[in-house]
């Protein structure tokens, strides 16, 4: 035994645990249940609640010596205090006696659930949390069956407090535990919601605006033992065991959030079912048991009336709706007759089934195909990224973390908060950007360099690592030294990189720059160590993975002179309107999409394809884990998953392909793709068992989230771990024209005007309107106050936007988010004109 | 009477000028230790003397110095302040009155504790003591009493006021903390001990106003002086709070172990229009009220024997009842005075001060029943020994120990359940 | 042998002259108990509230899962019934139900009770399926129809009264 491991004895069993662990932890692991409501495993005990009253008995020993005193039979002399001790705030140590059910235990936690019940209103029935409510269980299992408090006392709150438009407080049902607040402020460090006033009368209030502003609000709920805090979008929507559960994976960012989509039929819905909530699906090791508001609330665009539902074909100029078989033949046709310079264009959101199967169609047919993005990274990713055994949440002490052109919070929060997480366990973390992020306070060294600027700066700490004197040209940032030393000196490593002020010449050097620091620093070819790229798409690796990769020319340069357009999950003509002009105006397009989006309306043919509720597949994360995501539902209309709608064109075009399964694509995918040798279904749900135990039965000690039983999915070995040399390059960079004028960049805001998000009615007041972020000096030249209304012109195009300024923008760059129809997909000039010259203050 | 060590302004009018204060041995004992004594030697000074906490645990101040976390700096001295114990009011006196003395006992526990800064945490009614503080401490500075290098000596010291929002919970060491460091005033879990874990996270010394106010005349008249005073194992006077059915309500500082009797009957006058006494609460509303009998009255006044008599000393707050006093008006009271301000950190408090308000509420309105004392009792069972901080067991020890004794004033109120 | 062939025919000749126990149904109804179970009726208090809160705990009661309910939330513009909580949706399948009474067991605010029809027949399996329309009770005269718009404040409890545990 060593001596970080204690024995100790729980209720007559004796186990093993290490040194200083929680009673409560060492207790459950062992199998035996503490009853708790305050308590969380991932959060710091605070001992509020009292519900786990336990009797500890602790061996007396010599104050000399220090060795255990014993009885005359040499059994040590254990001393059980006066009082009931808590076991979530006590660390267990050698030689204790527990018990958790005995008598004087068992009693104590009957009276604290006698005590939390006196004015909890029974209202059970109506409550969303009953059939999943800790205090319901624990009630049933410790409480007192009847109560002594009489029903005329007890306190009577305000039933309907909404702390936000997502967030509803019960004030009645809370227990006061604070989970919630201490969650908000310990763990993602949005300190927006607070107790106020003091005894019987503390409640909790939101004190931003808007009410419970936090990227991760929702998660609150799950964690929440009673019914006090709901989400609205399920409110009153239907009882937890009315539910279906089917396990799918977030489609919003390269994170590669478990969740779990609840579904119920409605008879609205004429009686098929619906997605009512999406809750986390713990896996320790992507998201653990939190996902952000965005995955949680951006669902119900998979459900929109407005989605496609038949096959349409251009007749007469007119798109006309039509079978499959008429919709196929007349795609088939087309491909035929103009197919000769086919482009396939296909986006980052689709599943690798479909990706893979659209690379061999277009393949087939001697076509060229593209993945719709600009940033590079992808290759390297295969080469240099982090490999199995790899887990962000086990860098602490003595490891660091990059994070380059990347506005982690944006772009994939729970990435964020897992790099948030380790900073605070003790890994340096380097937050290199053009401007300030969130991120930044936890770093241990911040890095700006200036817009466009980030491959120099990563070529500069190079300079620091390998004192290569041709680079010290780009050594002139602070805290690149500083930077490149905690780098090299670092056991672990892991780069993330993003794309934002990147075009796709500067994305390319960017990524070779940092595969170059990596391997300079020894940090590839092992776990933990290696780069995440922060695509903007989820399943954009995927996209790589299956051997699509960005254009190499501006996408306006490969859309002349093609004769046909195949496009996939993208929507080209709707990011940007321009693009209508490049492409010729006889080329064959066929488009496979979820919503009538501007390229639909450049179509031929239009396939309704199906969305991830209503089909399984599998998305690799931005980190190469492979998952599996489930069906949930029934396909809207006659819609379609992607990859079968290619394989039934394959066939009538002689394209051989998988047509039966997603399943069986993926054992195509194995054979034919090397990374992917070892992938197949069956093994994607493979499960694990994971710290700490959630739903079901331990409901009350994790939250609702749900146990993941359905796969935890499989971390792909980088090119580097199984011992392919990596060949670190740098391209030296280009002399920049000395830009005249103001430079445009966009930049990524979790809840944008995409396609997937709009229709969330939940998230539109957190949407807003897009604003032109702009910095002092360039506000003060064009006269400009916060909220005028600016034209911008960049690209042949104007657009109209109210201005926000911030000091922390340097001059001649103004930000925008991305958006779809804006045609902004990387950095370029613009002309800004104030609209109303600040009129309205010179008239007054 | 015997020597005032504490009240001094009693024999010397004006002490609460700094000239006066100084022409009196004000600073002696600082300067005595400042540069000529290490701060170990301190602590073992204040160990001998046996001085215990004056705020209401009566821990001995000395070994609790020296639970400080060796070698962790910045310290700090948090003197408590919030004097809000129903019928304490000797903090107040000292502050109004003799406060160089307590600035000077702050200086020299800022020194044993190697500490450079310290806050005195004000109870919020306060406030104009608060201001008058602030000037004194202004003035200290101007005359070269606290600043950088005191005396010359590598010791540096800041004292800041800072005012509480009227939170009797606040009183508590750890909940103090907490608001001092501007957070909702709730005790902290402990273990960590402000010694190793206190303000801003570190080695924190908590101590009372009169406790540090002792330490300048344990400095300068040794240890075994005061060990002199009082009992053995209580030394040293104490201020006691007499307030209530009295003749001479007010404070009154006495040698620790001096009898109730002489406290109510030599001190105080006795009880006005010739009534009997009938109850004494020894520490306000935080303690079992003892009946008042003879045995009673001949009880020392020092932390063993009050406590082998069934209640506490705590702050000696002491509040004597006559005979036409109702004790289950008194349950009443000190339940709403618990229910009004339980922090609601943790369970039982929160609830049970609430249900025992709601049954005395009841039970003072005529409408209670014989089964409501059981209730009461239970309530307060469960109560007992299961909160994060003393405040829910002495939410129940004034009802618990009135229906002990006084079972009779509760039953008159009651009627049998229908 | 034939003791027993005259015995049974003497019961047949005796009961030739009593009184027949045949109904005339359906002009003749056999009165049924007071507890008889027979098809459900949604409750409504005296002001036209609705007794049913929508929390399902019928149909998960249900062992012929023959109850499907949806609920809303009551707003009090748009008031069905006190509390929170409504059933926008209420089906009872009489094809499924067994008429075991366990809803009526389960219901929290006495909202579903079993009546004394028993004169259930369709033509079609739809017409099986009895809506929240079909099953709720009219409004009694002194009462208003749902939805009604209410002040504030009254009716925010789920469970209006409630006893003290005796």
């Amino acid at each position: 035994m060593s001596s970080s491991q204690v024995k100790l004895m729980i209720d007559g069993n004796t186990l093993e645990a290490p040194r200083g662990m929680l009673l409560v932890d060492a207790a459950l692991r062992a199998g035996i249940d503490v009853p708790v409501f305050c308590y969380h495993p991932k959060m710091e005990p605070v001992g509020m609640c009292r519900m786990c009253l336990v009797e500890i008995g602790r061996p007396s020993r010599d104050r000399q010596s220090g060795e255990f005193l014993l009885d005359e039979n040499d059994q040590p002399i254990i001393n059980f205090g006066p009082n009931l001790e808590t076991a979530c705030t006590t660390r267990i140590d050698e030689g204790w006696v527990v018990y958790i059910n005995s008598e004087r235990a068992l009693e104590g936690q009957k009276q604290i659930v006698e005590f939390l019940l006196t004015s909890h209103p029974l209202d059970c029935p109506v409550c969303d949390k009953g059939g999943e409510c800790p205090l319901q269980d624990l009630t049933m299992l410790h409480g007192p069956g009847i109560s002594r408090f009489s029903f005329h006392d007890k306190m009577n709150s305000l039933k309907r407090v909404a702390l936000g438009e997502l967030i509803i407080l019960d004030r009645e049902r809370c227990i006061q535990c604070a989970r919630c607040i201490r969650f908000q402020e310990e763990i993602v460090d949005d300190p927006v919601i607070e107790f106020s006033n003091r005894g019987r009368s503390l409640e909790i209030v939101t004190f931003s605006e808007p009410g419970f502003d936090s990227y991760f609000s929702g998660n609150t709920t799950d964690i929440c033992p009673v019914g006090a805090l709901t989400t609205s979008d399920f409110r009153f929507g239907s009882r937890p065991w009315e539910l279906n559960a089917a396990a799918s994976i977030c489609p919003h960012c390269p994170v590669g959030c478990n969740i779990i989509l609840n579904t119920r039929r409605e008879v609205k819905m004429g009686g098929s079912e619906i997605v009512k909530r999406v809750l986390p699906r713990q896996n320790e090791m992507i998201n653990e048991i939190w996902i952000c508001d965005k995955g949680r609330f951006a669902y119900s665009y998979a459900m929109d009336s407005e989605r496609l539902s038949q096959p349409m074909i251009r007749v007469g100029g007119e798109l006309e709706e039509t079978s499959w078989d008429n919709a196929l033949k007349v795609a088939a046709e087309g491909l035929k007759q103009s197919g000769a310079n086919l482009l396939g264009l296909a986006g980052g959101r689709a599943s690798n089934e479909d990706l893979y199967n659209f690379k061999q169609l277009i393949q087939g047919l001697d076509g060229v195909s593209m993945l719709n993005d600009f940033m590079a990274g992808g290759k390297q990713n295969q080469q240099i990224g982090l490999g199995p055994g790899s887990n962000l949440g086990d860098l602490g002490v003595g490891d660091a973390i990059v994070v380059i052109a990347s506005d982690l919070l944006e772009e994939a929060p729970i990435w964020w908060l897992r790099v948030k997480q380790a900073a605070e366990r003790g890994a340096k973390l380097i937050v290199a950007n053009a401007r300030f992020t969130k991120l930044e306070k936890y770093s241990a060294h911040t890095v700006r360099y200036s817009f466009g600027d980030a491959p120099e700066t990563v070529l500069g700490m190079l300079h620091y690592v390998t004192g290569d004197s041709s680079l010290n040209k780009y050594a002139k940032v602070d805290g690149q030294e500083e930077s490149a030393r905690i780098i090299k000196e670092a056991t672990n490593a892991v780069l993330f990189m993003g794309s934002e002020g990147s075009d796709s010449e500067s994305s390319k050097r960017l990524v070779q720059a940092c595969g170059s620091l990596l391997a300079a620093t020894e940090h590839i070819g092992k776990a933990n160590n290696g780069l995440i790229p922060v695509w903007l798409k989820n399943n954009t690796q995927g996209a790589w993975d299956m051997g699509l990769t960005p254009p190499e020319k501006h996408l306006a340069e490969e859309f002349r002179d093609r004769t046909a357009l195949y496009l996939m999950a993208c929507d080209p003509f709707g990011d940007n309107p321009e693009m209508l002009q490049e492409l010729p105006q006889d080329a064959f397009v066929i488009v496979q999409e979820l919503f009538h989006t501007p390229s639909v309306d450049r179509a031929d043919v239009v396939f309704p394809a199906q969305s991830f509720i209503e089909r399984d597949g599998t998305l690799t994360s931005g980190e190469r884990v492979v998952q599996l995501f489930y069906p949930a539902v029934s396909p809207h209309g006659e819609s379609l998953p992607d990859w079968k709608i290619l394989a039934r064109i394959g066939a009538l075009l002689g394209v051989a392909m998988e047509s039966t399964s997603a399943a069986g694509v993926m054992n195509r995918i194995a054979e034919d793709i090397e990374d992917y040798g070892e992938i197949h279904y069956r093994e994607l749900m493979n499960r694990e068992d994971q710290w700490p135990p959630v739903g079901g039965k331990q409901i009350y000690f994790g939250g609702t989230a749900y146990e993941n039983s359905q796969g935890i999915g499989i971390r792909l070995s980088s090119r580097a771990q199984r011992g392919e040399a990596y060949e670190p390059v740098w391209k030296e960079s280009p002399k920049k024209p000395k830009g005249e004028g103001i430079r445009i960049v966009p930049i990524v805001k979790l809840y944008d005007q995409g396609t997937t998000v709009l229709p969330s009615l939940l998230l539109a007041q957190r949407i807003g309107q897009p604003e032109l972020v702009i910095g002092q000096e360039d506000a003060d030249r064009l006269l400009l106050q916060n909220g005028a209304q600016v034209e911008v012109q960049w690209n042949g195009t104007a657009h109209q936007f109210p201005v926000a300024i911030d000091n922390d923008i340097p001059e001649g760059i103004v930000l925008l988010p991305r958006n779809r129809q804006l045609g902004l997909e990387m950095p370029m000039a613009c002309n800004l004109t104030p609209v109303k010259p600040t009129s309205k203050e010179k008239g007054e | 009477m015997s020597e005032l060590i504490l009240f001094r302004h009693l024999d010397i009018p004006d002490i609460n000028d700094l000239d006066v204060y100084l022409a009196n041995g004000g600073f002696k004992g600082l300067r005595e230790i400042v540069g000529k004594k290490s701060p170990q030697e301190v602590v073992d000074i204040v160990k001998a003397s046996g001085l215990r906490g004056r705020g209401g645990a009566g821990f001995p101040t000395g070994v609790k110095w020296s639970f400080l976390t060796p070698d962790v700096f910045p310290r700090y001295v948090v003197i408590n302040a919030d004097e809000s114990e129903p019928g304490a009011f000797k903090d107040r006196e000292i502050m109004e009155r003799n406060p160089y003395q307590l600035l000077e006992g702050i200086a020299i526990c800022c020194y044993a504790a190697q500490a450079q800064t310290a806050y005195i945490y004000c109870r919020g009614e306060f406030w104009d003591l608060a201001k008058e503080l602030d000037e004194k401490i202004a003035e200290l500075k101007d005359r070269g009493f606290l600043g950088k290098k005191l005396f010359g000596e590598k010791f540096d010291l800041e004292i800041y006021i800072h005012v509480g929002a009227g939170a009797y919970i606040c009183g508590e060491e750890t909940a103090l903390l907490e608001s001092l460091e501007g957070k909702l005033g709730m005790p902290r879990l402990r273990p960590p001990f402000p010694a190793a874990e206190g303000l801003f996270a570190k080695p924190t010394v908590v101590n009372n106003v009169e406790t540090l106010a002792n330490l300048p005349p344990i400095i300068t008249r040794g240890a075994d002086w005061f060990r002199s005073i009082g009992t053995e194992k209580s030394s040293g006077t104490k201020i006691f709070s007499l307030s209530g059915h009295i003749a001479k309500p007010g404070n009154y500082e006495l040698p620790l172990g001096t009898s109730f009797r002489e406290l109510i009957y030599d001190n105080g006058n006795g009880i006005p229009n010739g009534n009997a006494i009938k109850a004494i609460l020894p520490a306000g509303a935080s303690a079992p009220l003892l009946p008042a009998s003879e045995e009673i009255l001949d009880t020392g006044m020092d932390y063993e024997s009050v406590s082998k008599a069934g209640s506490q000393l705590g702050s000696a707050s002491i509040i004597v009842m006559d005979e036409t006093v109702d004790i289950s008006w008194v349950a009443y009271k000190t339940t709403k005075f618990f229910n009004h301000e339980s922090c609601g950190k943790c369970t039982p408090c929160r609830e049970g001060t609430y249900w025992m308000f709601n049954v005395m509420q009841h039970i003072k309105n005529g409408e209670g029943t014989f089964d409501d004392l059981a209730t009461l009792n239970s309530v307060a069972e469960s109560i007992v020994g299961k909160c994060l901080c003393a405040l829910g067991d002495f939410s129940t020890m004034a009802l618990t120990s009135g229906i002990e004794y006084f079972q009779e004033d509760f039953n008159a109120h009651l009627r049998e359940k229908v | 042998m034939l003791a027993a062939l005259l015995k049974g025919l003497w019961t047949t000749l005796r009961s030739m002259f009593e009184p027949p126990v045949t109904y005339q149904y359906p002009e003749v109804k056999r009165p049924v108990r007071d507890r008889y179970k027979g098809r459900h009726y949604l409750q409504r208090y005296d002001n036209g509230l609705e007794k049913c809160i929508g929390c399902s705990l019928c149909a998960v009661a249900c062992p012929a899962d023959a109850i499907f309910v949806e609920s809303s939330e009551n707003t009090d513009e748009n008031r069905y019934s006190p509390g929170e909580r409504y059933a926008s949706t209420y089906e009872i399948n009489m094809l499924r139900c067994i008429f075991c009474g366990y809803c009526e067991d389960a219901c929290p605010t006495e909202a579903i009770v079993l009546g004394h029809n028993y004169e259930l027949s369709f033509t079609n399996r739809r017409d099986a399926i009895y809506t929240k329309d079909m099953l709720i009770n009219p409004v009694s005269i002194a009462g208003q129809p749902t939805p009604m718009k209410v002040e504030a404040g009254q009716f925010d409890r789920a469970i209006p009264e409630m006893e003290d545990p005796k």
